[in-house]
């Protein structure tokens, strides 16, 4: 488990967002050390997945600054921010629905591409020597994922699942080092949900920080090494799963008050 | 993977192939008449070309037009007022109308969408309104008596002189294939891998690293040029433009030709549809009046049961009467474009 004195990976200092004039998110500050898996829970409409659309530049914020490696990314647009090494999945099933499963994450390779335009036009042999090396690479995240024997299939007619897991794939081609994940076990069965569970361990072997929003509280209790708790847009808890699940806010918030 | 060279290889076969019978066109048809319907479907059917470009990355212009009488003005006010040649005419037609596709992106392409569809239809009004009141560009009458392309002279040949129909057809047909190789190629590279993540979604796009902006300014940049090009052979080979020959009906016909073709195919479909719309008035002119409704009858049916166009016939996956769905759909989204139309 990573100590809290480690290197913040990300840090968000008075994070606000208001939609006219409801406060989503309300001076939200955290940090987020390297290697660690930092879950954000809360009831619903806390305000967890805009907290991730403004990280990931997709909502941009009212207030308050995202650090990111010593970077200020609070202005940067989606693409810079996934550019530097931020990758993120979507709430729904949010894939390339019509293409199969391993060109959707062939495609996600955009950023990878060294050789320059011009030798791409005239398709040298280089050229084609790295796409056969992009797709091999491709090959290989689908066969971590487990996805490897549905690669052909057309993304559109998969199981719900195996989509909620191409959609992981897909930010992981982007080769992030801090990725975001929005419910990424939401609408899984009790199956899935274990192998969702040893995936996001095996991501994180890798050396990539992450980001969880998760409902799944068995799934986040095994995972997350820590926890925060948002409630109308507010953080009211921040710590150890186990710290956290004894807390009064916490049960408060989930459970109403006596 | 077998399959994938095998399709690669009936792929590049089917392209000789067909350059091949292009090729000894002029050897069957003597007639002067079939010939120029032929070179004006070769030019239509690349403007239909643009549009796909444009389509494959979710944008649909109003102003296709614009930009390919755009190069046709400059091609003509190079040759007749400065007295240059075809030959530079030609390129830079295809640049002046890329350039100015690329200054117009900031304005156009920033917000996306039906922005750019309402700002071409602008453009293509102010188009015809600034020529057609500027003397220098010929007013509303247009400009008459354009040279022709100036010969050929290579050593060891003989001149070719652009007198008949067969020289350009000729020339319409090498311009034809390298913009066909010009756009596959781009479609092969990251850039064209980047314009099928976009016109599939454009938000995940945008969450794996790609510049939508930036992308869909080269794929509206690749297409005026294009665009540009065959306006500058098209004004020549006509000899006579105006303003309203690049009106906004012009650019719904080309829309027409990619959709009946189909815009699945970004290069077949365009051929096919223009090729269509071309002869088929010709074949049943002995109908006289009768010949535009059954032309248009015709076209509602293919759209209604063939929506992604004739080639979609050869297409693997296909759900017969998907038009009507395809139609309300449209309808329901008014404007925003049924992405699911547009494979890789």
């Amino acid at each position: 488990m990573t100590s809290q004195n480690g290197e913040a990976v990300l840090e968000i200092k008075e994070l606000t967002k208001e939609f006219g004039g409801v406060q989503a998110v309300n001076a939200l500050s955290f940090k987020v050390f390297k290697n660690e898996i930092l879950g954000i829970i809360g009831p619903n409409g806390a305000g967890k997945t805009t907290v991730i659309n403004m990280v990931s530049g997709f909502s941009p914020s009212t207030h308050g600054n995202i650090i990111f490696e010593n970077n200020n990314i609070t202005k940067l647009k989606a693409h810079q921010i996934a550019s530097l090494g931020i990758g993120r999945n979507f709430q729904s099933s949010f894939l390339f629905m019509d293409l199969t499963v391993i060109e959707n994450v062939y495609l996600a390779f955009h950023l990878n591409y060294k050789s320059k335009i011009w030798a791409q036009l005239l398709r040298l042999p280089s050229v084609r020597q790295e796409e056969n090396e992009l797709k091999r690479k491709a090959e290989v995240i689908l066969e971590e994922m487990g996805l490897s024997s549905i690669k052909n299939e057309i993304t559109r007619n998969l199981p719900h699942g195996y989509q909620r897991m191409l959609g992981v794939c897909i930010a992981l081609a982007t080769q992030p080092k801090l990725l975001l994940l929005d419910e990424p076990m939401t609408g899984m069965n009790q199956n899935e949900i274990q192998i969702m569970l040893s995936l996001v361990k095996g991501i994180r072997e890798k050396g990539i920080t992450i980001v969880m929003i998760e409902h799944n509280m068995s799934a986040v209790l095994q995972l997350c090494d820590r926890l925060i708790v948002l409630n109308h847009g507010q953080k009211i808890a921040e710590g150890i799963p186990q710290e956290i699940i004894s807390n009064k806010f916490v049960i408060e918030a989930y459970l109403g008050k006596e | 993977m077998l399959a994938n060279k095998l399709s690669h290889n009936i792929k590049t076969i089917s392209f000789f192939v067909t350059i091949l019978i292009l090729a000894i066109v002029p050897i069957i048809v003597k007639s002067p008449y079939y010939l120029d319907l032929i070179i004006v479907t070769i030019v239509y059917a690349v403007m239909a070309m643009t549009f796909i470009i444009l389509l494959k990355t979710g944008l649909v212009s109003l102003g296709l037009a614009v930009f390919w009488g755009l190069g046709a003005y400059t091609s003509a006010i190079l040759v007749m007022k400065l007295g240059l040649s075809f030959w530079i005419g030609l390129p830079a037609g295809a640049i002046v109308a890329g350039l100015f596709a690329f200054v117009l992106s900031p304005f156009l392409l920033k917000s996306g969408g039906i922005t750019f569809l309402l700002l071409n239809a602008v453009l293509g009004l102010l188009f015809i309104v600034i020529i057609g009141n500027s003397t220098f560009l010929g007013m509303y009458t247009g400009i008459n008596n354009i040279p022709e392309v100036d010969p050929i002279k290579l050593p060891f040949l003989p001149v070719i002189e652009f007198v008949s129909k067969i020289p350009y057809y000729y020339l319409g047909l090498i311009l034809l294939i390298v913009i066909v190789l010009v756009v596959s190629a781009f479609n092969a590279t990251k850039i064209g891998k980047a314009w099928t993540a976009i016109g599939l979604k454009p938000r995940l796009a945008e969450s794996i690293g790609i510049n939508v902006y930036r992308y869909r300014m080269y794929a509206f940049v690749l297409a005026s040029a294009i665009a540009g090009l065959i306006g500058a052979f098209w004004a020549h080979y006509e000899g006579f433009i105006q303003p309203n020959g690049f009106n906004m009906w012009m650019t719904n016909y080309f829309q027409l030709y990619a959709i009946l073709g189909g815009i699945g195919h970004g290069i077949a479909g365009p051929l096919l549809g223009a090729a269509i719309m071309k002869f088929f008035p010709e074949m049943i002119r002995f109908t006289q009046q009768l010949g535009n409704i059954i032309t248009g009858v015709l076209l509602i049916l293919l759209i209604l049961f063939l929506p992604r166009g004739i080639l979609s016939l050869f297409d693997k996956k296909r759900k017969f009467g998907e038009g009507f769905i395809f139609i309300r759909n449209w309808a329901k989204s008014s404007f925003t474009i049924n992405r699911k139309e547009v494979k890789k």
